[in-house]
């Protein structure tokens, strides 16, 4: 018989070789996990740190090839359930931040949010930026929506 | 076919054969194509050959789309207005998109061989660069060799235990165990004991702690291997199989120059059917043609047309989400169904090479988990006195978004205060640098196209279908997505289809 202590490490082993091959993706997988995932739970650093990269600082947007809508003094914003399904589930050019159901924790090379992240971003962004909506969204409410249902292809 | 294929081990090549045979064209047929990356320029550059009347429509005042080298004196300006002026010296470059050329991307391949592109290697995986993280070995960077060395060590001296514990007994026959145990002592390093230890057959593959030398000095140190515990807790495991990747094996390749060679000898070939500064505004199909209105976009209001017989359109789908056009639901929804990857690459000169002079890393790539994820080293230029550049970031996922929200200068800065983690020589050596953030890119507003198995099932086909007399093309029409060789088999494939279409219909 394989002894305990050897088993015990070859089963771990297994583990490793699961995991290594789950995680075997395409181009530059950086295959440490990274250090810097997104921790904090306030809308403001959260636009800062995302949402500004293609919305901008001021929330103005930007016109190329095509354009990113601004969100400052928007009335598409009006009505919470477009912009939370949106951040979500993505929209063209804008990947989905949504954790797919089920997941516990963002993989390496994801930009996930929680419910509760999600709720705080976009309860900032329709209280700046010249939006004035009043109702405030919960991460209950998130939660009710569809997330998206798997990871993408890497 | 394809078991022949199997058969001589060339299933796993792309399905690109050689140039395409489009014979027969109609006389006097015409396709407009819609972007001067690499799927549009394969496109028209077959196209033409077969007989058609072609005209290419770019945004940029360029060619190559994301096929881009950044070098000296290049100015790039960012969704939002930064505009960056790149410093380098001459002969120093960065890709800010595709980088390498693996072997089996015949299509691509070809075409730089077709067009004269000259190749030169491109390292993967340096045996001497580093593997990183910030929580193992006190944030010391170790190096490839000793980790891939340890890991397959302890491996093999585990897997060598249970067999002679007799733990495979129920899984394989004793004489195949016999060969298990040579495969594992020849695999892992293992000594006469099969145990992975500090000696002769470890130091082999994770190098001496004194290396070998010549005459008096000569006498070599073996090094001490880490234990499994240590291996298997500091992770770097994870990164021990980078270049085992279908797409990352050697050999790899990349131009002399820069990648943007491929897009600039296409935009040569190519001469004035390619007019570019054209933005797209609006795509309309009827029974016989395709319209479409493109603004001039160094005079803003300026709506020109444009007619053609079909339409190959290879706009990323990040942007043509948003261009009007009359297409059924099926392609319609597919176009909007897909989003868009975040990267960010940033490259920095330094004054000396000083990851060959002090560290012996030549070219191959670092990896880390600081927001960086990794360093990649010049393949080109070895052993040369002088600056040089080299890939101080390839951000992917969340911290590509932070970066994206910086301004270009801070997100240099921070590349260089991250990458001083791993190479302390980058404070006294740093010159200046480049960033681009591919969602502040004016031309693609993301990186590449980013699906699911969800959106595959349901939306793949629709893609790839023709719609009337347009047919869609480029690395987010395949399965090679984010990849230039998904830009040309999907070109090769549209083009391919769409000519049958037009020589069953004739002219109209």
């Amino acid at each position: 018989m394989m002894s305990r202590a050897c088993s015990k490490a070859a089963a771990q082993m297994v583990a490793i070789l699961i995991a290594t091959d789950v995680l075997a993706a395409h181009a530059d997988a950086p295959a440490v996990n990274s250090a810097a995932t997104l921790s904090s739970d306030s809308g403001a650093e959260i636009y800062q740190q995302i949402c500004q990269g293609c919305h901008m600082a001021q929330a103005q947007g930007a016109k190329g090839a095509a354009a990113y809508p601004k969100l400052a003094n928007n009335v598409s914003l009006t009505a919470w359930q477009y912009v939370a399904i949106t951040v979500l589930n993505g929209r063209s050019a804008m990947p989905a931040f949504g954790t797919p159901s089920g997941q516990v924790s963002s993989g390496p090379r994801l930009a996930l949010l929680s419910d509760t992240q999600i709720a705080a971003v976009i309860n900032f962004v329709r209280t700046h930026f010249g939006n004035r909506y009043r109702d405030v969204v919960t991460a209950a409410q998130i939660a009710s929506l569809p997330h998206p249902s798997l990871d993408p292809e890497l | 076919m394809y078991q022949a294929m199997t058969g001589m081990g060339l299933a796993h090549a792309s399905p690109s054969n050689g140039p395409i045979n489009l014979q027969g064209s109609p006389k006097d047929s015409s396709v407009l194509v819609l972007g001067a990356g690499i799927a549009g320029m394969t496109a028209a550059y077959e196209l033409r050959n077969a007989g058609y009347h072609v005209q290419v429509l770019e945004y940029n005042d360029r060619p190559g789309g994301r096929n881009w080298t950044l070098r000296g004196g290049d100015t790039y300006t960012e969704l939002g207005g930064a505009t960056q002026q790149c410093q380098f010296e001459k002969g120093l470059y960065i890709n800010p998109g595709p980088w390498r050329l693996p072997y089996h991307h015949q299509g691509i391949l070809s075409y730089a061989k077709r067009l004269g592109v000259q190749l030169e290697p491109f390292v993967q995986v340096n045996y001497n660069a580093y593997l990183h993280n910030t929580r193992a070995f006190g944030g010391k960077p170790q190096r490839y060799r000793e980790v891939r060395a340890d890991y397959h060590g302890h491996v093999a001296e585990l897997l060598a235990k249970a067999c002679r514990q007799k733990g495979l007994d129920a899984e394989i026959t004793h004489e195949d165990q016999e060969k298990l145990l040579a495969s594992l002592r020849n695999w892992g390093a293992l000594d006469q004991d099969y145990r992975y230890v500090r000696g002769a057959a470890a130091s082999d593959r994770r190098g001496y702690d004194k290396s070998r030398g010549g005459g008096k000095t000569a006498r070599p140190t073996f090094s001490t291997p880490v234990g499994l515990s240590d291996t298997l807790n500091a992770e770097l495991w994870r990164s021990v199989a980078h270049g085992d990747a279908l797409d990352m094996q050697t050999t790899l390749f990349q131009p002399v120059g820069g990648m943007g060679r491929i897009g600039e000898a296409f935009g040569a070939a190519l001469g004035p059917l390619i007019r570019y500064n054209a933005k797209v505004m609006e795509i309309r199909q009827d029974s016989s043609g395709v319209t479409v209105n493109y603004e001039d976009v160094k005079s803003p209001g300026t709506v020109i047309q444009a007619r053609a017989d079909w339409c190959v359109c290879t706009i990323p789908l990040s942007i043509l989400a948003q261009i009007p056009m009359n297409v059924g639901a099926p392609m319609a929804a597919a176009i909007r169904a897909v989003p868009y990857a975040s990267a960010v690459k940033v490259g920095l000169q330094f004054k000396r090479r000083f990851w060959e002079e002090d560290d012996h890393i030549y070219g191959g790539i670092s990896y880390t988990d600081l927001p960086i994820l990794n360093i990649s080293y010049p393949n080109s230029g070895f052993n040369s006195s002088g600056k040089g550049v080299l890939l101080g970031a390839y951000i992917w996922g969340m911290n590509a978004m932070e970066f994206t929200s910086m301004t270009p200068e801070e997100r240099v800065r921070k590349t260089v205060e991250y990458g001083s983690q791993i190479h302390p020589q980058y404070p006294a050596e740093f010159e200046n640098g480049i960033a681009v953030a591919w969602h502040r890119s004016p031309f693609t507003m993301g990186c590449f196209s980013l699906w699911t198995a969800e959106t595959r099932a349901k939306h793949y086909d629709n893609l790839c279908e023709i719609d009337g007399r347009i047919a869609l093309a480029g690395d987010h029409v395949s399965y090679f997505h984010g990849w230039q060789e998904g830009a040309v088999t999907s070109a090769l494939d549209a083009i391919g289809r769409v000519h049958e279409l037009a020589v069953s219909r004739g002219t109209t």
